[in-house]
Order: structure tokens, then C-alpha cells, then sequence
């Protein structure tokens, strides 16, 4: 074990299950973040990956199982209150409003706005300057913050989502398969994003499928296989092959 | 050559990220072959029956396209329309004062709007199919509070019509034949300009747009997408009401087929104004140069002396030129 093992975990989630109908999506399944900590989140496509983070993301409740953030018991009943505990998600399709301009996704659900009667008019100015600021200090250049998100490329969209994570002060990042469908040269960009947002202190959730997307930025694995956990691995205790191999259920463990 | 095909991309870009331009440039080619073709149409007369026509079917416009670009539809307005109306004009038979017979009714057709928007967003199931059945059961109330006969208010008008939607005479008589501009025209205005803002420049009108643009999206990021959706229900049918209103204080007398086709007129509209079935995209102002549009073309029939009942073929096919058109110059490439 590494020395965070003082720490508080900034999220443990424990013996958590969830069914849909007759179908059991988590049986069971123990998942600890620790902080400042790159966690990969790893499993062939119905593994409950998904069904993991949208429990900690408060779409969908569990049917049982406890979940400790930063140390404290809670439940999560909304995305809302999930993101009021900085926890921000960041969906390969469900991060951005691709026809809305890019100060508008930054500040959405969150609108600078003054409070006139039962309305709240937002302060366009104000936002446009602030996500021009924010996104340049985490080392993204845009050409205008009024230019429409789905006019930029895979990349440029998941960089926005995740610098819009670390400007409003997220503790726990969840990067839902960032890169698969990115080329080789936007991937490196989002690692390295990644990474930044990690020596930022954030900790990181990295989904994929594929262990090859995260291997080189993940400082543990969590493999996943039909709603069970295989296990949690620390960097360097399995190759890359190991790995894949494990997801696909070629080898136990 | 090269540049040319450059500046017709930009062009096209331009236009697809104004749709309402493209109908402003169909509504002026219409209104430039009427007032060649038809006699009268370029008379006060004319332009003033257009726009009081258009302005009560625009303020349920209002409301549609709002709705679609949250990404939801409101089959029921034409039928909520004739709900009110019976409410109103019954309540008044009854011996209610007519401000308070107003509200009743505004209330009530605010209610069947949320009901819509509480079916949608608690079932799940989508607004077109939705509001189909309340399209039928309201169209039911109507007749049924209506013992299916028409309803008439026979007192002298009160003060609270004029305000509502009188003939605004000192305009009127400046005509040789008398205009028929009316208040409502006003109100049209009025209410297109306030949502434009609210759709625009407030929080709300940016959650409108996030829930129809990608309501995953909008819901990860902590907007409340079940209320922003009952809201906007709400709000046609309160504008649906406020519409019925201002009908009857014309009138003074609705009957169980009141609205009927309006469902049809206010979609058209938002779609011709380059408002969006998939949700997210569109403008006010675009929805009404929709309505303007298909009243102009109505009236502009009527006065060439074409069958009415060509108006639907016409109105049709303009809808389906302006999706098109609106589908080519969105497309990438």
C-alpha cells in the first residue's frame, strides 16, 4: 500500500448492489477512490461500470450498500446534490449541450445571474470573460467562448468539460470513456489533462474498456466482470496484457 | 469560381445559424407576390386582418416553440383553447364578474398545460403521443361543460374586452374602407418580446435550451429537467388561455370545435420559423415570422379569390419547403 493509506478516502463505496427488474446489474461490489489518485474503472460493456458512477453521480439509488464521501455517510438522490459534494462527471455524449456556446455549457446549472423578480438574468459578460480566464489557466485556448461546443473537435470538448470540473472546485472528477473516440493526438491532450487535474488535487475516476486508454496515466485499477468486482490492482502490479486479459475473462485472478 | 462557392458556404452557415432568416426571406417573397398578384391585399384592410388573426394564434406559437426547443410538443392547445373559452364565457353566463370569469379560465388552462407537462415528465412517455390523448379528452371537456352547443355572451362588451382585444378605432378610421388592427396585435408583441428575453438572457431560457439540446447533459449538470419541462408546459397553456381570451372578447361566443387545427398551425409555424423537432434549436421571433407567414398566405388566398381550402396544400408545401431548406443549410460539410 502507498502512503495514502492515512488518508481519507474521497469516496468508498461499500457491498453495493443494484437490479433492474430480474437482471442484477452491482452484486456486491467494494470501490475505493483514494485522494489525489488516477482510479481506472475498468470492464467489458455490461460489467455495471456505468451503473457504478451513475449510482455515485445520484441518477440511479442502490438497493443496497453503503457510500462515504470524504469519510462521511451519504445518499446521493440527484446529480445535483452530487455535484454540490464535487463530484463532476464528465459523459463522453452527456458532458456538453454540443448546440450551445461554450460559456453557456461552462456555467450551466450554475449561471452567474441577478436576481430580478422570479427571474434570474444571466451575466453574459461576466461568464464569457470567466470560462476565456478559467479555461486558458488550465492551459486551454479557445477562439471565442461564444462559438458553439459542437463546432469543436472530441478533444477540445472533453478538455472544456474537464477544465470546467477543475474551475468549480471538484473533489472528484469521473471521466466516463474520454477517449474512445478520439484520435492518438486528442487522447494524449486529455491524459495530460488528466494528469493535470490530478496534481491540481483532484482525484480522478477513469472509465474505459480498454485498459490501453488509461494504462499510462492510472495509479490503480478497479476490474469489474457481470456486476462483481475481479478486483483493485496498483500500478505496475499487472502488465497491460494481465489486464486485458483479466477484462475479457480470459484469466481469473 | 473558388471563391464564390466559399462565400455561398459562408452564407450558408450564416443562415443556418439564423433559421428565422430564411423564413423572413419566405414570408417577404409571399408578401411581394400577393401584392402583386391579388388586388387589395396591399390595403390596411388586409395587413391588419393578417396581423390581428396572426397575433392571437401567435401568442400559442409562443408557447410551442418554446416547448420544442425544450424538446417536447403540445398537441393539445387548439382543444385547451375551446376549454377555456366555455369557461370563461360560462362562468360570465353565470353571473360572474368578467375579470374574475377571466382568470378562471387562464387558471384552468394553465392546469391542463402542467397535467401535459406532469404526464411527460412522470410516465415518460413522449409529448407527441401524450398530448394526442389530452388533445381528445380535452376536446371531451369542452364539449361536455359546453352541452356540446355553442356559448354566447350576450351583455353589452365590458370594459375588460377592450383591453383584452377591442378594435383599436382611432387607427381604424383614418382607413376609407375602416382597418380592423386590434389590441391583441399588442399583446402579441408584448409577450413575444418578454419570452424572447426570458428565453435568451435568464437562467431559465438557458435551461430550456440545455434540456432540448441534450437532456443528459442538462440533468449532469444539476438543472432540473422535470420542472423546467412542467414549467414550459404550463406556460402554453397559459398563453393558450390567454389566446382564448382575447378570442372571445372578439367574438363573444365559442363553439365545441373552437381551435381545432391550431395544434397543426402553431407546430407548422415554429417549424417554418426554423424551430427544431429534435429539440434545442429556434427562436421566438422565427416561430412568429412563421404565423405571419401562414396567415399571409391565408389571407393573401382568400383575396385572390383561390378556394380556401387550397390554403392547406399551400401551407404544406411551404412547410416542407422550409424544412428542406432548414435541413440543408444545417447539414456539415
Amino acid at each position: 500500500m502507498s502512503n495514502d493509506t492515512n488518508e481519507t478516502p474521497v469516496v468508498h463505496m461499500e457491498n453495493i448492489v443494484k437490479h433492474f427488474g430480474t437482471i442484477t446489474a452491482l452484486d456486491g461490489v467494494d470501490f475505493t477512490v483514494e485522494k489525489q489518485q488516477v482510479m481506472a474503472l475498468l470492464g467489458d460493456n455490461g460489467a455495471g461500470k456505468s451503473t457504478l458512477i451513475k449510482i455515485l453521480m445520484g441518477v440511479h439509488t442502490p438497493d443496497r450498500g453503503r457510500i462515504y464521501f470524504e469519510g462521511q455517510p451519504v445518499r446521493i438522490n440527484s446529480p445535483r446534490e452530487a455535484r454540490a459534494m464535487g463530484i463532476e462527471t464528465c459523459y463522453q455524449d452527456l458532458a456538453l449541450v454540443n448546440l450551445m456556446s461554450i460559456t453557456r455549457n461552462f456555467f450551466l446549472g450554475r449561471e452567474l445571474a441577478r436576481k430580478i423578480g422570479p427571474l434570474h438574468w444571466l451575466n453574459m459578460r461576466r461568464m464569457n470573460d470567466l470560462t476565456r480566464a478559467a479555461l486558458a489557466d488550465v492551459g486551454i485556448k479557445i477562439r471565442s467562448p461564444s462559438e458553439k461546443v459542437g463546432t469543436l473537435s472530441g478533444g477540445e470538448r472533453q478538455s472544456i468539460a474537464i477544465g470546467r470540473a477543475l474551475h468549480f472546485g471538484a473533489k472528484l472528477l469521473i471521466l466516463d470513456e474520454p477517449t474512445s473516440a478520439l484520435s492518438v493526438a486528442e487522447t494524449r491532450k486529455v491524459l495530460k489533462y488528466t494528469l493535470n487535474a490530478k496534481e491540481r488535487g483532484l482525484s480522478v475516476i477513469f472509465i474505459s474498456h480498454n485498459v490501453r486508454h488509461v494504462y499510462q496515466v492510472a495509479d490503480a485499477y478497479t476490474i469489474l466482470r457481470h456486476g462483481r468486482k475481479i478486483g483493485t490492482y496498483a500500478k505496475g502490479e499487472l502488465t497491460e496484457d494481465d489486464i486485458a486479459d483479466i477484462i475479457a475473462g480470459v484469466r481469473e485472478q | 469560381m473558388q471563391s464564390l462557392t466559399i462565400t455561398l458556404k459562408r452564407l450558408r452557415y450564416g443562415l443556418a445559424a439564423s433559421p428565422e432568416v430564411v423564413a423572413l426571406i419566405t414570408f417577404l417573397a409571399v408578401f411581394v407576390f400577393f401584392s402583386v398578384t391579388a388586388d387589395n391585399f396591399l390595403t390596411p384592410g388586409a395587413i391588419s386582418n393578417i396581423l390581428t388573426f396572426a397575433s392571437i394564434q401567435g401568442i400559442i406559437v409562443v408557447g410551442m416553440a418554446m416547448l420544442m426547443i425544450a424538446g417536447e410538443m403540445d398537441l393539445s392547445v387548439g382543444s385547451n383553447l375551446a376549454v377555456a373559452s366555455f369557461v370563461f364565457a360560462l362562468t360570465m353566463n353565470a353571473g360572474a364578474a368578467p375579470l374574475p370569469a377571466m382568470l378562471l379560465a387562464l387558471l384552468i388552462s394553465t392546469l391542463l398545460g402542467a397535467v401535459n407537462g406532469l404526464i411527460v415528465t412522470s410516465s415518460g412517455i413522449p409529448s407527441f403521443i401524450t398530448t394526442l390523448g389530452t388533445m381528445l379528452a380535452y376536446r371531451g371537456i369542452a364539449r361536455a361543460i359546453g352541452s356540446g352547443t355553442f356559448a354566447k355572451y350576450t351583455e353589452t362588451r365590458p370594459p375588460l374586452f377592450s383591453i383584452l382585444n377591442g378594435a383599436i378605432d382611432s387607427l381604424n378610421q383614418l382607413f376609407e374602407p375602416a382597418s380592423n388592427f386590434r389590441v391583441s396585435i399588442f399583446w402579441f408583441i408584448l409577450i413575444a418580446f418578454v419570452m424572447t428575453m426570458v428565453l435568451m438572457r435568464t437562467r431559465f431560457g438557458n435551461w430550456v435550451f440545455a434540456v432540448g439540446g441534450n437532456e443528459g447533459a442538462a440533468l449532469a449538470q444539476g438543472v432540473p429537467v422535470k420542472r423546467v419541462k412542467l414549467v414550459v408546459f404550463a406556460l402554453t397553456g397559459l398563453f393558450t388561455g390567454i389566446a382564448s381570451v382575447m378570442q372571445f372578447a372578439h367574438r363573444t361566443s365559442v363553439d365545441p370545435l373552437r381551435g381545432e387545427g391550431w395544434e397543426m398551425i402553431a407546430v407548422a409555424a415554429s417549424v417554418i420559423g426554423g424551430v427544431q423537432l429534435t429539440g434545442g434549436v429556434g427562436t421566438i421571433l422565427g416561430a412568429s415570422m412563421g404565423i405571419l407567414l401562414l396567415q399571409t398566405l391565408e389571407q393573401g388566398l382568400v383575396l385572390m379569390g383561390v378556394p380556401v381550402q387550397i390554403f392547406r396544400a399551400v401551407a404544406g408545401s411551404i412547410l416542407m419547403l422550409s424544412v428542406i431548406g432548414n435541413t440543408y443549410l444545417s447539414r456539415q460539410g
